[in-house]
C-alpha cells in the first residue's frame, strides 16, 4: 500500500509540475501571444514609445529631459510615461515632473535642458522647438 | 540574434576552467550546467572589477578581465568523469526549455520590471561605460531599486557589448541558459541517488519548475542559482561531498549576486547547517565573500533599500491588522498550486526517516519562506499588492529544490520496497 502511494505520489509530482505555459506556446502564433506581451502598454499610448524614439535620437547622453504627459495621477499614468522615457533615454538624466504621492514637482522642469512634451500643452519655460513628431515635441529652454 | 547566441557560448566557455578547477572530474551534465552559472558569475565581477578601477567597458576591456579571472582557475580535466547514464524519458525534459526557448525570443523583452528595473540599469551603464552611481544615488530613481544587486543587467551588458550597441530583442536567450544550467545539474545530481528512470522524471520536473515566465527580471537565473546551491549543500551534507561543498557555498553567493532573496537564502542555509552539524557551516564562507563587494559597495554609495523606508514596527502594526487577507492571498498566489499541494502530500506519504533525510532542504526553504512573509509584514507598501506582485515569483524560487528533494525519496523508497519485495 505504501509503495502505491509514493509511487503515486512520486507521478503526482511529476504531472503537477507540467505548465501549459510556456510549453504550448508553440501552438499558438505570436498573434495569440499580443495581449500577454502588451498587456502594460496601454492602448492610448501606442505611440508614446515611438515619440520617445524620436526624443532619443535628437538628444545627446548627458542632456537632462523633463517629461511632460497628460497624467493627472501617479498610478496609473505617470508612473508608465516616466519609466518608459528612463529606459528609452538611458544615457540621458530624465526628471519626472510629478512625485509618486502625485505632488507636481516643478523644479525638474527650471532643471531640465529639455522637455519631451506628449500630448500636452509645451510649459512656458521651454520655447524652441527641436523636434515634433508621434503626438509630442522636443523643446529646449 | 547571433550576438546573443554568441554571449551565451562565451560565457559557458569562460566557465569552463572555474568549474574544472573546483570539480576536476566534473561530469558532462554538471560541468556544462555549471560553466554557464559560473561563466555568468565571472562576467559579473569582470564588469564590477572594472567599474571599480574606472576602466570603461568595452567588449576588449571586458575580455582581458575576464580572461585575468579565468586563466589562473585552468586545469586539465581530471578524466574520471563519471559518464550519465541516460534514459530515453530524458528527451521529455527537453521539450519545456525548448517551448520556452521560442516564448522568451518572441519578441523584445515586454515585462514592467524589465525596463523599470533590470534592463534599465544595464542600458544606463552601457551608455556610461561602467556603473553609474549617480544615476543609482538620485532620489528620482528608487524606483529602480538601487539597491539590488546587479548579475543580471551585468549578462545583459556583456550581451550588448558582444553585439556592438544596445539591443532587449533576443536578450531572453539567457534565461533559457539559466534554465537549461539548472536542468543539467539537478539532472546530473538525481543520477547519483536514484535510477535513470526516476531521474528522467525529475528531470522532467525540473525543467519545469526551473523555468520564470518573467522574462527579463532576475528570478531566473536566481532560480538557477539558488536551487543548484541548495542541491550542492544538501549533496554535500548528505555524502560530505568535498566538491559539493564547493560548488554549493559559490552559487549561492552567486545567488546573491542576482537578487536580494540570494542573500536571505544564504543565513537560511547558514541556519539550517547550524541546526543540522554547526561544525560544517564554515563551509559557507565563499557565499559571504561572493557577496561581500555588491553589500560594500551598496553601502558605501548609501543606495537606498525601499522596504527599509519609514518605521518597522509602525508598517508591523499596520499590517499585523490585514494578517487573515494576507495569508489568503499567500495561498491564492501560490505557484505553481498543485506541484505545492502534490510536494507537501508527497511529504505526508514519506517515513519519518526520509524527511528526516532530507532535513536541511526543508529547514532552508521553511526559513526562506519564513523571510519572505517577515518581509510583508514589513513592507511599507501595501501590504496586498506587494502580495500579489511578487508571492508568485517568490514560491517559484524555492519550488525547484523542495520538488527535487521530495521526488529522490520518493523514488528512493519506492526502489527500496521493490528491492525488498
Amino acid at each position: 500500500m505504501r509503495r502505491t502511494l509514493t509511487r503515486i505520489a512520486f507521478l503526482a509530482i511529476v504531472a503537477a509540475s507540467i505548465s501549459p505555459m510556456p510549453l504550448f506556446v508553440p501552438f499558438y502564433g505570436r498573434a495569440a501571444l499580443e495581449p500577454l506581451f502588451t498587456r502594460y502598454e496601454p492602448p492610448a499610448w501606442r505611440e508614446y514609445l515611438p515619440f520617445l524614439d524620436g526624443v532619443r535620437e535628437h538628444t545627446r547622453g548627458g542632456e537632462t529631459v523633463a517629461v511632460l504627459v497628460p497624467a493627472p495621477r501617479w498610478d496609473p499614468g505617470y508612473a508608465y510615461a516616466y519609466y518608459r522615457a528612463s529606459y528609452v533615454l538611458a544615457g540621458r538624466e530624465v526628471l519626472p515632473l510629478m512625485e509618486p504621492d502625485g505632488r507636481v514637482v516643478p523644479e525638474n522642469l527650471l532643471r531640465a535642458d529639455l522637455v519631451a512634451v506628449w500630448h500636452a500643452p509645451p510649459p512656458r519655460t521651454h520655447r524652441t522647438l527641436v523636434w515634433s513628431g508621434h503626438g509630442g515635441a522636443l523643446l529646449r529652454r | 540574434m547571433a550576438a546573443a547566441l554568441i554571449a551565451v557560448l562565451s560565457v559557458t566557455v569562460l566557465g569552463v576552467p572555474f568549474v574544472l578547477a573546483l570539480d576536476r572530474d566534473a561530469p558532462p551534465l554538471r560541468l556544462l550546467g555549471l560553466a554557464y552559472l559560473y561563466g555568468t558569475g565571472a562576467i559579473y565581477f569582470a564588469l564590477l572589477a572594472l567599474s571599480v578601477l574606472h576602466v570603461r567597458w568595452s567588449l576588449v576591456s571586458v575580455t582581458i578581465a575576464a580572461l585575468i579571472l579565468a586563466l589562473p582557475f585552468v586545469r586539465r580535466p581530471g578524466g574520471q568523469a563519471r559518464v550519465p547514464v541516460l534514459h530515453v524519458v530524458d528527451l521529455f525534459a527537453l521539450l519545456t526549455p525548448i517551448a520556452f526557448a521560442i516564448y522568451a525570443t518572441m519578441v523584445a523583452l515586454w515585462e514592467w520590471d524589465f525596463w523599470a528595473i533590470w534592463g534599465l540599469k544595464a542600458r544606463v551603464f552601457l551608455e556610461r561605460g561602467g556603473v553609474d552611481w549617480r544615476f543609482l544615488e538620485s532620489r528620482w530613481n528608487v524606483f529602480a531599486h538601487p539597491d539590488y544587486p546587479l548579475l543580471v543587467p551585468f549578462a545583459y551588458d556583456f550581451a550588448a557589448l558582444v553585439n556592438g550597441g544596445w539591443s532587449d530583442r533576443w536578450l531572453g536567450v539567457l534565461f533559457v541558459g539559466w534554465a537549461v544550467a539548472f536542468l543539467l545539474v539537478a539532472r546530473e545530481l538525481a543520477g547519483r541517488e536514484v535510477r535513470p528512470l526516476a531521474a528522467a522524471l525529475a528531470g522532467v520536473v525540473m525543467s519545469s519548475v526551473a523555468i520564470s515566465t518573467f522574462v527579463g527580471l532576475a528570478e531566473g537565473a536566481l532560480i538557477a542559482y539558488l536551487g543548484a546551491g541548495v542541491l550542492f549543500v544538501r549533496r554535500a551534507l548528505l555524502f560530505d561531498d568535498d566538491a559539493a561543498w564547493r560548488h554549493g557555498a559559490i552559487l549561492l553567493g552567486l545567488a546573491a549576486c542576482t537578487k536580494n532573496e540570494g542573500l536571505a537564502m544564504i543565513i537560511c542555509v547558514a541556519i539550517a547547517i547550524l541546526i543540522i552539524d554547526a561544525r560544517r557551516v564554515v563551509r559557507l564562507w565563499p557565499a559571504a565573500a561572493i557577496a561581500l563587494p555588491w553589500l560594500v559597495l551598496r553601502a558605501l554609495h548609501r543606495l537606498p533599500t525601499d522596504l527599509a523606508s519609514g518605521s518597522l514596527a509602525a508598517h508591523v502594526a499596520a499590517h499585523a491588522s490585514q494578517a487573515g487577507a494576507m495569508f489568503r492571498l499567500l495561498a491564492k498566489n501560490t505557484y505553481p498550486p498543485w506541484l505545492w499541494v502534490a510536494m507537501l502530500a508527497g511529504l505526508l506519504v514519506l517515513p519519518a526517516a526520509a524527511r528526516a533525510r532530507e532535513r536541511f532542504v526543508l529547514i532552508a526553504v521553511f526559513l526562506q519562506l519564513l523571510v519572505y512573509v517577515a518581509v510583508y509584514f514589513a513592507t511599507p507598501h501595501d501590504v496586498l499588492w506587494h502580495i500579489r506582485t511578487s508571492w508568485t515569483r517568490l514560491t517559484m524560487q524555492v519550488a525547484p529544490p523542495l520538488a527535487f528533494a521530495v521526488m529522490i525519496e520518493l523514488a528512493r523508497h519506492a526502489e527500496a520496497r521493490s528491492e525488498q519485495q
